[in-house]
């Protein structure tokens, strides 16, 4: 997802005015001049500075050419065509499902089904997908489980070692 | 003396023989596959680190580190695809020579001088550490502050983008240390209500989401390598000690590069890297033959990028800086172990000192037997399908993040930190700047605000003492050098039309 200069400079300007005026409301430390206030008053003040300058284009003449332009990629990305850059935006959209599902599901089931879905988003073969998907997870969580002794959740399908 | 036979006492126990081996394994791997990088190796063995003994935790990073950023110069150098970013600055160079059927002396260089940068570099680590640390002793919260305050400017000037924008990355990444209420009121700051971030957002959900998710999903959006070709290899050490004697020059000359580069905060192995290859360039006798296959940047940059790695440690384990991404790590890790970093690390805890000493020497001779079997196996390992690897991680993304602190919310700041880090980079921000700056924030933090109170709120005492004055110059030097060279290029064209 490229965006120009201008759209991601305005947006550091906003986040630094954003920054600079929740930094001055903060309440301060009686009887002293310098409290929580300050250091994200300086950052807001540098952050609108540098977002002007992006903005304004300075300093691009200091970047690396892009890269060949990425060629076609397997998988979900190629059949999206021209909504190919939302493709990208599937591992993060698999972990927030991994947190609202694994207390209910349990842990085995919501791991095989991001594996098998991330998998599958890459244009692995159903062979390839299905294989990892009943693997990883009980590897996983023997590793983690056992080893490690992390907490995770049984939900509906506990580990035979659980 | 009775350090260091406390420290052989340390090493020397099967718990962190078993975590060298692992983790050397395990560092080779990802090393060797595509888009996995040696940080990203690091961040997900984080959550393991919690329940291994302090030195064996330390082990596993230095050993997996020092395997990844050598094994990332076996596809480049097969596949023209280097492994990890500290091999790209030679991989033409080392794929020319495959070409040119010597894949043999390519891989074998890359090991040999790997092995070798990383001993220089920890010889380098045991005796600038101590020395510094006498100096350190004395520095007061002026120092302290415009050493970070410097640190992060050099991440900077070192990141190959735009100034502004490396600067706008690190600042981002001071507001997000800004968050929760660990700052100088102890009121909740930016946390917008939720009680999950009154705690701060730490920086290793960060870490792990900006170098493990944001690669899963540039892998999303972007071709997969080309298959490997079927190769056999003879011998893999063969005529090394030739090059060694060769090239003797440009080996001492990479080292010393390396350390340097890796010692300056915020810039690492790939920085040592591309340095060390640029100035092999300016300096050789026979420069037309570089980017044909000629080992000799090989040579010095293959040296550099292994001994920037010890190079990072020293800032670390003296400051708490971070020394490039890795060390960045290494300080939440060294912190959770009770091993503070900071001068008196180095009287109070010698004993593991001398022991840390002694595994970066172990995993870069162990190196050596292990990579040659790692080169030999390279086609099976790298055979392995992306589409593979890429779901594994995101599931060890989603379970290490949970470990941390058994706290789902730690998933979402990895997701999020995922979509920050991928956007950044595909806009040209640099992620190791927004790195640095969380890792650093409340040290920066700290050290202003206290300073201010000292000083009244006056600016004049920053710059009284000769130390503070002195880093104060050269931080401001590092903040306007981009500025002068920009000034310098627009003045040039005009020149030349005259």
């Amino acid at each position: 997802m490229h965006l120009s200069d201008r759209v991601t400079g305005t947006f550091l300007v906003l986040l630094g005015a954003l920054a600079f005026w929740g930094g001055s409301r903060l309440p301060g430390v009686p009887g002293q001049d310098v409290g929580p206030a300050v250091f994200p008053m300086v950052i807001g003040g540098g952050l609108m500075l540098c977002g002007v300058l992006i903005a304004l284009g300075i300093g691009r003449s200091f970047e690396e050419p892009e890269g060949d332009p990425d060629a076609v990629a397997p998988g979900l990305a190629g059949r999206l065509g021209r909504f190919a850059p939302l493709a990208a935006m599937v591992p993060p959209a698999l972990l927030l499902f991994y947190v609202l599902a694994v207390e209910r599901l349990g842990f085995l089931p919501t791991a095989a089904i991001m594996v098998l879905a991330c998998a599958l988003a890459l244009g692995a073969s159903w062979r390839l997908a299905i294989g990892l998907a009943l693997l990883a997870p009980p590897g996983v969580h023997l590793v983690f489980y056992k080893l490690l002794r992390v907490p995770l959740p049984e939900g509906l399908m506990p580990a035979p070692w659980a | 003396m009775n350090a260091v036979l406390e420290a052989l006492a340390m090493v020397a126990t099967t718990e962190v023989a078993i975590a060298v081996l692992a983790s050397a394994v395990y560092g080779m791997v990802i090393g060797a596959l595509p888009g996995l990088t040696a940080t990203m190796a690091t961040a997900l063995l984080v959550p393991v680190t919690f329940y291994l003994s302090p030195i064996a935790a330390v082990a596993t990073i230095i050993t997996s580190s020092a395997m990844a950023i050598f094994s990332g110069d076996i596809p480049g150098c097969l596949m023209r695809i280097p492994g990890t970013p500290a091999s790209a600055a030679y991989t033409d160079e080392a794929y020319a020579l495959t070409r040119k059927g010597q894949a043999e002396l390519a891989l074998g260089a890359s090991l040999w001088f790997s092995a070798i940068g990383g001993i220089v570099g920890t010889v380098c680590l045991m005796v600038m550490a101590p020395a510094l640390a006498e100096i350190a002793l004395s520095f007061s919260t002026y120092e302290y502050f415009w050493l970070s305050f410097l640190g992060l400017m050099c991440a900077t000037l070192v990141a190959r983008s735009s100034p502004i924008k490396a600067i706008a990355a690190a600042l981002l990444g001071l507001l997000v240390a800004c968050v929760g209420i660990e700052n100088p009121g102890g009121v909740p700051r930016f946390t917008f209500g939720s009680v999950d971030l009154l705690g701060g957002i730490e920086a290793l959900p960060a870490l792990v989401g900006v170098f493990a998710v944001s690669e899963v999903m540039r892998a999303m959006a972007s071709a997969p390598p080309p298959p490997i070709p079927n190769r056999r290899f003879g011998s893999i050490l063969a005529g090394q000690w030739a090059l060694t004697r060769r090239y003797q020059k440009q080996m001492w000359r990479g080292n010393i590069v390396g350390v340097l580069i890796g010692a300056l905060p915020g810039a690492g192995a790939d920085m040592a890297a591309w340095v060390a290859y640029a100035t092999s360039k300016r300096f050789s006798a026979e420069r037309e033959k570089f980017g044909t296959g000629h080992p000799e940047g090989l040579v010095e940059s293959g040296a550099a990028n292994n001994s920037a790695l010890a190079g990072g440690w020293v800032p670390a384990l003296l400051f708490g800086i971070p020394g490039d991404t890795i060390t960045a790590i290494a300080i939440g890790v060294l912190y959770m172990k009770g091993l503070n970093p900071g001068p008196t690390l180095f009287t109070e805890k010698a004993s593991s000192m001398y022991a840390l000493y002694l595994i970066f020497i172990i995993a870069n001779v162990l190196m050596i037997p292990l990579g040659i079997m790692m080169i030999r196996a390279s086609r099976q390992v790298l055979r392995a399908p992306r589409a593979g690897a890429m779901p594994l991680i995101l599931l060890l993304c989603a379970v290490g993040a949970f470990a941390i602190g058994n706290n789902a919310f730690a998933i979402v700041l990895v997701a999020a930190f995922g979509v920050l880090g991928y956007m950044m980079e595909r806009n040209g921000y640099p992620v190791a700047a927004l790195v640095l700056g969380i890792v650093m924030g409340t040290m920066v933090e700290q050290n202003l605000v206290t300073s201010l109170i000292k000083s009244d709120g006056e600016i004049l005492p920053f710059f009284d003492r000769p130390v503070s004055s002195a880093l104060a110059a050269l931080t401001i030097t590092a903040l306007l050098w981009p500025a002068g060279v920009w000034v310098l290029r627009r003045l040039q064209p005009r020149e030349a039309a005259r």
